[in-house]
């Protein structure tokens, strides 16, 4: 399978999952009610979304010349981290057996593009802009925290220090999934857990929004715990990087819980050409 | 009376400190030299599973045996050209563990160990090994012939086995994929060898429905497209790929030499001393990728050049590291005519001196403009390094059957056929298969491991792989039915190398106690899973190898300390206190 076989189903599968979701979580009701509101919805939180787009564009450029600048600069912590945490991922591994790692593959690939992906639609679909706004700030805080902490440390993850130890399972149970991972990974960037963190953003934004939707909490909670347990499992991070992570989680959800109702000024001047532009239908 | 009573209390009470200072110096004075004992502690730099599948197994293994004896260890991985610039340029490591590319002669020992090159940077003595019993040896070995020599490299072999400037560990397979049906004619070791390349040939099925043809090589290693520079160090390991592009004046394959560009060579040895001569003369016609014929002038150049890169103008000559130790066998080399050059050699050995003629020839016109001294570079320690050294060359100009079509970093490397190169025109003496059968173009392809590598070629997305596979390949491919496996043991071997530049492995006694924890024999058992051959010594496998030094079911020199196979802590570490060091009361070594 090439690579834009695999992307296609990568796609497919992550979107099917969103689908169903967002008959169960969000309702018909809303969702009849979208349409409508979509365009006034998405205006409101252009600001984020734009922050949002240059964190990930700058993240992409990073990818690429991060390692460089890492390597000149950045401090190489994978033996403290061993050290410190010593066997535990494998320990974890020694659990392991074929249908745990279909369960994990799945979760670590599907399940978390599922989690990241599906509640920007369904704060979207809410009448309050707010979620939406915190969800998108949140998410560009990780993006920020996680690359300068790649540029700042250079690790790897268990399946590249101790192979004698923990096996790569995601990739040898799926080669091809590695050169999906590929695109959006370095396997100098470690830590902390990227994965871990924007899961566990989820999983703390869908508890504030318990109340809205109620049936979102019990998907979320077990997909994101889910996702954390197969970073590690996986023997792609370490536990080490998996509180990273937790940490790098709680600190955006913080900041932007406080920042949600702020827009910084050089966006509010953006805005504000944008607003005196002669709008064209 | 007061004021004198307090003079003279403060003259005593100053006198007394300053008596009571001179004390404690005196006491400093014979405390200095004499630092507190503190443990030992070392780093082990090495690659991470996804660059090489063995190094950092070597590595731990190695780590927890010398945690055991009490020193303090840290392995630190690295990717595998910032592991190279560590070793081969900065000079920043204790202990390693890597390839080394190896040789069937023992003349690649040269460079290695002459303490000559021991403040070089490439495979140029990167130990700092200063020896003159080695040093001896090796002068000696250049110039001596037959029985003599062959008695020189083996004493050569038993110092360093002795002296351990490097634990040499094992020579490994190189385990390779072949996708069936297409391919004919390729080597039994796979594509690690640009003769190999240019032997492939496709099925006559396809041969003639399908122009233009494409090779599609996958590899692991994706530093052929960030740099193409043959000079080089950190991105070259076997150097294939810029083998392809760049044609030497001769080219070695199975140890027969090929003539390449030199069309014919006539050796004509000197007596007096004992010197070996060539008169080359280069193939008619020969071009650049550019268009620009290739001459004498252009050879000449290039041995110049790669004796020092910035051709006079830098305080102190800047050679190619790479290629030094073949360029210190050249003593002599002046033009004839366009086509036409002599060499004279510092040996008297025609195996050593072809040696000499395998340097990748340069363009004088691309080359020239790079001997000024390069920006931000790390290439030498003097300071000095030139363009040369550190360019990436991603437009390369060479002469060989092979041109630069393009590359995508971390992605591709895209060749394309050099129309106008001799093996396409059909000389009698390499007869006209390479146009006929050859492929048009190469397409080496990344991919992130070879499990990924040997699923792209099963489902018909590559043909062969072109960075070897690890042991654990060898089932996988078996159970594809398209696949066909090539293995083919390695020249390159696995060491442990050491920085002798400070203690404690500047200790000889110190460096022998490290090499008898590695139990080489299971490291190849279940490491290398079989795929190697455990040796003491870097010829091991050659016919230069004495029978003292042959494997023997364990170390012939420095045999693992066991008792039973198991790992002996007790005289491993007798070993450490032997060799004058000294053990805390909770076991850990101490620093002398």
């Amino acid at each position: 399978m090439g690579l834009a076989l695999l992307v296609f189903q990568f796609v497919a599968v992550t979107a099917f999952l969103t689908a169903v979701a967002a008959v169960v979580v969000i309702g018909p009701r809303r969702l009849r009610l979208l349409p409508a509101e979509l365009r006034q919805r998405v205006r409101i939180v252009t600001p984020h979304l734009l922050l949002l787009a240059v964190v990930l564009g700058l993240n992409r450029i990073a990818r690429r010349i991060g390692p460089e600048v890492s390597w000149i600069i950045g401090m190489n912590i994978t033996q403290s981290i061993h050290a410190v945490e010593g066997e535990f991922v494998a320990a974890l591994q020694s659990l392991a057996s074929p249908p745990l790692t279909t369960y994990f593959s799945f979760m670590y690939l599907y399940g978390y593009a599922f989690l990241v992906v599906f509640p920007v639609f369904a704060y979207i679909a809410l009448d309050d802009s707010e979620p939406l706004r915190e969800i998108t700030l949140a998410y560009s805080l990780n993006y920020g925290f996680g690359v300068v902490a790649y540029v700042v440390f250079i690790a790897y993850g268990p399946r590249n220090f101790i192979p004698d130890l923990v096996d790569p399972l995601l990739y040898t149970a799926y080669p091809q999934s590695q050169l999906l991972t590929r695109e959006v990974n370095v396997n100098t960037n470690v830590f902390p857990s990227l994965h871990s963190s924007l899961s566990i953003t989820v999983a703390l934004l869908a508890w504030e929004t318990r109340d809205v939707y109620r049936r979102w909490l019990p998907i979320a909670w077990p997909t994101a715990a889910s996702v954390v347990v197969a970073t590690m499992y996986l023997g792609i991070h370490w536990g080490i990087d998996v509180v990273g992570g937790a940490a790098m989680a709680v600190a955006s959800v913080t900041l932007a819980r406080r920042w949600v109702g702020q827009v910084p000024r050089p966006v509010k001047r953006i805005l504000a050409i944008r607003e005196k532009l002669p709008r064209t239908r | 009376m007061r004021d004198a009573g307090r003079r003279m209390f403060l003259k005593t009470a100053v006198g007394g400190a300053l008596a009571g200072v001179s004390g404690c110096i005196q006491r400093a004075r014979n405390l200095v030299g004499r630092p507190t004992a503190t443990q030992v502690s070392l780093s082990i730099k090495t690659m991470p599973a996804d660059d090489d599948p063995y190094a950092i197994r070597v590595a731990q293994r190695l780590a927890n045996r010398l945690r055991r004896v009490g020193i303090d260890v840290d392995v630190i991985p690295m990717r595998t050209d910032e592991l190279l610039r560590d070793l081969l340029i900065r000079q920043e490591f204790e202990l390693y563990v890597a390839e080394h590319p190896g040789g069937t002669d023992a003349e690649f020992l040269f460079p290695l160990l002459h303490s000559r090159y021991s403040e070089e940077s490439g495979w140029n003595n990167p130990f700092g090994y200063t020896d003159l019993t080695t040093d001896e040896l090796l002068e000696v070995e250049r110039v001596q012939t037959g029985e003599r020599r062959r008695e020189s490299i083996a004493e050569l072999q038993r110092t360093i086995a002795r002296k351990q400037p490097f634990a040499v560990i094992a020579f490994p397979d190189q385990i390779g994929a072949v996708r069936s049906g297409r391919l004919r004619s390729w080597a039994d070791g796979g594509l690690y060898n640009p003769m190999e390349f240019f032997s492939i040939q496709r099925m006559e099925a396809e041969e003639r429905s399908s122009r233009p043809s494409t090779l599609r090589v996958m590899v692991t290693d994706d530093r052929m497209t960030k740099n193409l520079n043959p000079l080089a160090v950190a991105f070259r390991s076997h150097g294939y790929v810029t083998g392809l592009l760049y044609d030497p004046l001769i080219r070695r394959h199975d140890a027969s030499p090929i003539p390449w560009l030199a069309e014919s060579i006539t050796w004509s040895g000197e007596e007096i001393p004992a010197k070996e001569i060539a008169t080359v003369s280069l193939r008619e016609g020969a071009r650049w990728h550019d268009g620009r014929p290739l001459t004498a002038a252009d050879v000449t150049f290039t041995y110049r050049f790669l004796a020092d890169t910035a051709l006079g103008n830098g305080a102190v000559p800047v050679p190619a590291p790479r290629f030094q130790g073949s360029i210190s066998l050249v003593e002599e080399l002046e033009p004839i005519d366009d086509t036409a050059l002599r060499f004279r050699f510092a040996t008297p050995n025609r195996r050593t001196a072809m040696r000499a003629l395998t340097v990748p020839i340069l363009p004088e016109h691309e080359w020239e403009p790079r001997s000024h001294p390069a920006q931000f570079a790390d290439q030498t320690l003097a300071g000095e390094t030139t363009e040369a050294l550190v360019a990436n060359n991603m437009d390369p100009i060479g002469s060989g059957p092979f041109r630069f079509d393009r590359a995508i970093a971390d992605e591709t490397l895209v060749l394309g056929r050099f129309d106008e190169h001799f093996l396409n025109r059909g000389e009698p003496e390499t007869g006209n298969w390479f146009a006929e059968d050859g492929f048009d173009r190469i397409v080496f392809r990344v991919v992130p491991s070879d499990a990924a590598a040997i699923e792209l070629i099963a489902a018909g997305e590559g043909d062969v792989t072109g960075s070897p596979l690890s042991a654990n390949a060898v089932p996988t491919i078996g159970r594809e039915p398209d696949l066909r496996l090539t293995v083919d043991r390695s020249r390159a071997f696995y060491h442990l190398g050491f920085n002798i530049r400070t203690a404690p492995l500047s200790n000889p006694h110190f460096r022998r106690s490290i090499a008898q924890l590695i139990d080489k024999a299971s490291l190849v058992d279940d490491v290398f899973q079989g795929y190697a051959m455990p040796a003491a010594s870097p010829l091991a496998g050659t016919d230069w190898l004495p029978p003292d030094l042959e494997w023997r079911g364990r170390d012939p020199v420095l045999p693992f300390v066991d008792e039973d196979g198991e790992f002996d802590v007790a005289r491993a570490r007798a070993a450490f206190e032997r060799a004058g060091y000294q053990y805390s009361d909770d076991g850990r070594l101490l620093s002398q």
